[in-house]
């Protein structure tokens, strides 16, 4: 063993083999020694791509998600249906400006709303009522409370008593007004537009109404006299088209 | 020739050869658990943020629901962060003067975002998605831990492969109702092993080798 490795031993003709391996050695050992030395790499952790909230470097502002360039519109989003996107008529008259006064703890109230539309702009179903119930209470039930009454954990804890949806005014105000309110504010309520989508405004709209029925059954009736009895608040698979429920 | 070795050479041999295996088999486990110790996860660790926000006031005590400020976690990958203008629906009133929301009002008047420190990060090269896990029935909790009594929020899993894996392989013993997503409260002890192979079929969830092929997560 120890003899036949002896220097003298080896072959000439197998030198040449030995060298080889020892060449194919020392470069495995070279690039070995190469690939740690560039240390550990994230280039595959943290590609050169904007994830969603990425920060840029290039805005000056930080930000990698952009807005759309003023004046674009975004493929569908015309927002021709008038009705649908702003809970105002088609041909609104620009003079006419609602009646408002300031009760006492500082809220604005209306009392006349010139251009709302007074029929959902979508028909009413359970799905609908369903939907704006689970919106409700994620966006507005911090503030207006469960029911409405306006005794949300928010107001609790300092914020400025909202007015209950029922009462006299806001039972015998159009659909439009709630939907106006949503998507632009109201006093010191600020837009909810950002978070809710003119879909899911119209859907809380209808649960608010149905917040109002269910609060105040007779009240409703005598003041919505097309409404029969049966038919207040709306059944599953039932399907009732505009107007207040 | 006298011997070169002694006899005791043999035990010496073998006892090194022992040591040789114990040590490779001490040094395979250190990795395994380093590689999974939050040194290098990250798991617990808490992050210095810009502004001393608690889930624990706003979700545990103020009862406010996830999606009122993560508002795209049922329609995209990402669950989305509020922007300032939702903070300030509150704080216009509420602590209005306290220094804790100077930043958040900086913010604000300047039009500049907070820059919030990820706590929780995934390497790119893997894809991961919100709205696919919420709509299937994988609540919050169950992922990110009792989020409603962090002041300030970590990372409770690893996030390693091994974690999303053991799910794939078996979302029953993990899944909820739908209605109970956001429910921080809710313990998987709420079904029984039955009721969750009901829930799982109703959910319509894929087969385990949909769920655990490589491209599903690497794409
Ligand atoms: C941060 C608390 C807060 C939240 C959240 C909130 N509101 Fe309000 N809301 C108010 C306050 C305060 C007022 C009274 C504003 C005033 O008159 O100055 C108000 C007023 C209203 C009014 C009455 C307008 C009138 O004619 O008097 C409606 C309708 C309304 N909110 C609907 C909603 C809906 C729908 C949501 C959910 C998308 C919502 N609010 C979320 C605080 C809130
Ligand atoms: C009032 C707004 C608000 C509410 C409600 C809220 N969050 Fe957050 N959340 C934030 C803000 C702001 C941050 C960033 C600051 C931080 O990491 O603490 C954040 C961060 C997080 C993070 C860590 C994000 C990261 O960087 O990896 C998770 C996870 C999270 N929230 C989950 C939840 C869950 C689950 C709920 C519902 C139980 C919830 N949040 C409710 C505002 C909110
Ligand atoms: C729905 C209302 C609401 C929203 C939205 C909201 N907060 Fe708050 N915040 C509160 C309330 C209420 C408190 C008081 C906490 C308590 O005592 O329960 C508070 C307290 C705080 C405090 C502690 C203030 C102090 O002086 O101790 C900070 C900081 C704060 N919020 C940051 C934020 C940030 C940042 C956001 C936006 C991501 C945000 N809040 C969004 C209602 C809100
Ligand atoms: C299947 C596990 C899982 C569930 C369920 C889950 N998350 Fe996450 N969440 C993650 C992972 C993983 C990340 C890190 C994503 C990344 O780095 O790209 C994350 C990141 C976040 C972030 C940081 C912002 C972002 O999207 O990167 C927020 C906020 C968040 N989650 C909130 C929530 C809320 C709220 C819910 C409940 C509706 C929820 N998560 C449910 C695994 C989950
Ligand atoms: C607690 C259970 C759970 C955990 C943890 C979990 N997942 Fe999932 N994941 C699911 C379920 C359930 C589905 C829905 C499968 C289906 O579509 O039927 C899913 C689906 C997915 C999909 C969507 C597949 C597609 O084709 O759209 C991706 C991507 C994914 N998970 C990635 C991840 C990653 C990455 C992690 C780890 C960071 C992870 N998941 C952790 C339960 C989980
Ligand atoms: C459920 C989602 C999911 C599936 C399915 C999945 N992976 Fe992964 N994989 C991950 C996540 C998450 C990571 C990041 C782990 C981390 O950050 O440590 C990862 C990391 C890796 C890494 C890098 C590991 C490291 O430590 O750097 C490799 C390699 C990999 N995956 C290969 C695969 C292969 C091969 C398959 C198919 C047999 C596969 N993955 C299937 C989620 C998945």
């Amino acid at each position: 063993m120890l003899k036949n490795s002896l220097p003298g031993v080896v072959r000439i003709d197998d030198k040449g083999k030995s060298m080889n391996r020892a060449i194919c050695l020392a470069f495995l050992f070279v690039t070995s020694v190469l690939l740690s030395a560039c240390g550990i790499r994230s280039d595959m952790q943290d590609q050169p791509r904007y994830k969603a909230y990425k920060k840029s470097d290039f805005f000056s502002d930080g930000r990698s998600s952009r807005d759309f360039v003023a004046g674009t519109v975004p493929r569908g989003q015309l927002k021709e249906n008038k009705a649908f996107y702003t809970g105002k008529i088609d041909n609104p008259d620009v003079n006419a400006q609602p009646v408002t006064t300031t009760d006492a703890s500082g809220n604005t109230l209306v009392t006349s709303f010139p251009n709302a539309i007074d029929e959902f702009p979508v028909p009413v179903t359970k799905e609908l009522i369903d939907r704006g119930q689970d919106r409700y209470n994620i966006y507005c039930i911090v503030c207006h409370g469960p029911v409405g009454n306006g005794d949300g954990m928010i107001v609790r804890r300092g914020f400025s008593k909202p007015p209950t949806y029922h009462d006299e005014r806001l039972r015998n105000a159009p659909v439009g007004h709630f939907f106006d309110v949503i998507s632009n504010g109201w006093g010191k309520m600020n837009s909810y537009a950002y978070v809710v989508q003119p879909a899911d405004r119209w859907a809380i709209v209808a649960y608010i109404r149905a917040l109002q029925v269910s609060q105040n059954p007779d009240e409703v009736l005598k003041a919505n006299s097309k409404a029969e009895p049966g038919s207040v608040p709306p059944k599953s698979g039932e399907t009732t088209h505009g107007g207040k429920p | 020739m006298a011997q070169f070795f002694n006899k005791s050479a043999n035990n010496i041999a073998r006892i090194s050869i022992l040591a040789g295996v114990v040590l490779v088999a001490t040094a395979g486990f250190s990795f395994t658990q380093l590689a999974r110790s939050s040194y290098l996860t990250g798991r617990y660790m808490e992050k210095q943020q810009p502004v001393q926000f608690s889930h624990k006031h706003h979700v545990g005590d103020d009862g406010i629901d996830c999606r009122y400020c993560h508002s795209t976690v049922e329609t995209t990958a990402s669950a989305g962060m509020p922007p300032t203008q939702t903070c300030m629906n509150c704080h216009s009133q509420i602590w209005a003067d306290s220094p804790y929301l100077e930043p958040v009002k900086a913010s604000f008047r300047e039009n500049k975002p907070i820059l919030w420190e990820r706590v929780h990060d995934l390497p790119e090269y893997t894809y991961f998605n919100h709205s696919i896990h919420v709509a299937k029935g994988v609540g919050c909790s169950t992922c990110h831990g009792q989020i409603d009594d962090m002041p300030a929020v970590y990372q409770e899993n690893t996030l390693q492969m091994e974690w999303c894996l053991a799910c794939h392989r078996a979302p029953e013993e993990f899944i909820r109702p739908k209605s109970e997503i956001y429910n921080m409260k809710w313990k998987n002890s709420d079904l029984d092993s039955k009721e969750r192979l009901e829930l799982k079929a109703s959910l319509k969830i894929r087969s385990k080798e949909m769920m655990t092929s490589c491209s599903t997560c690497h794409r």
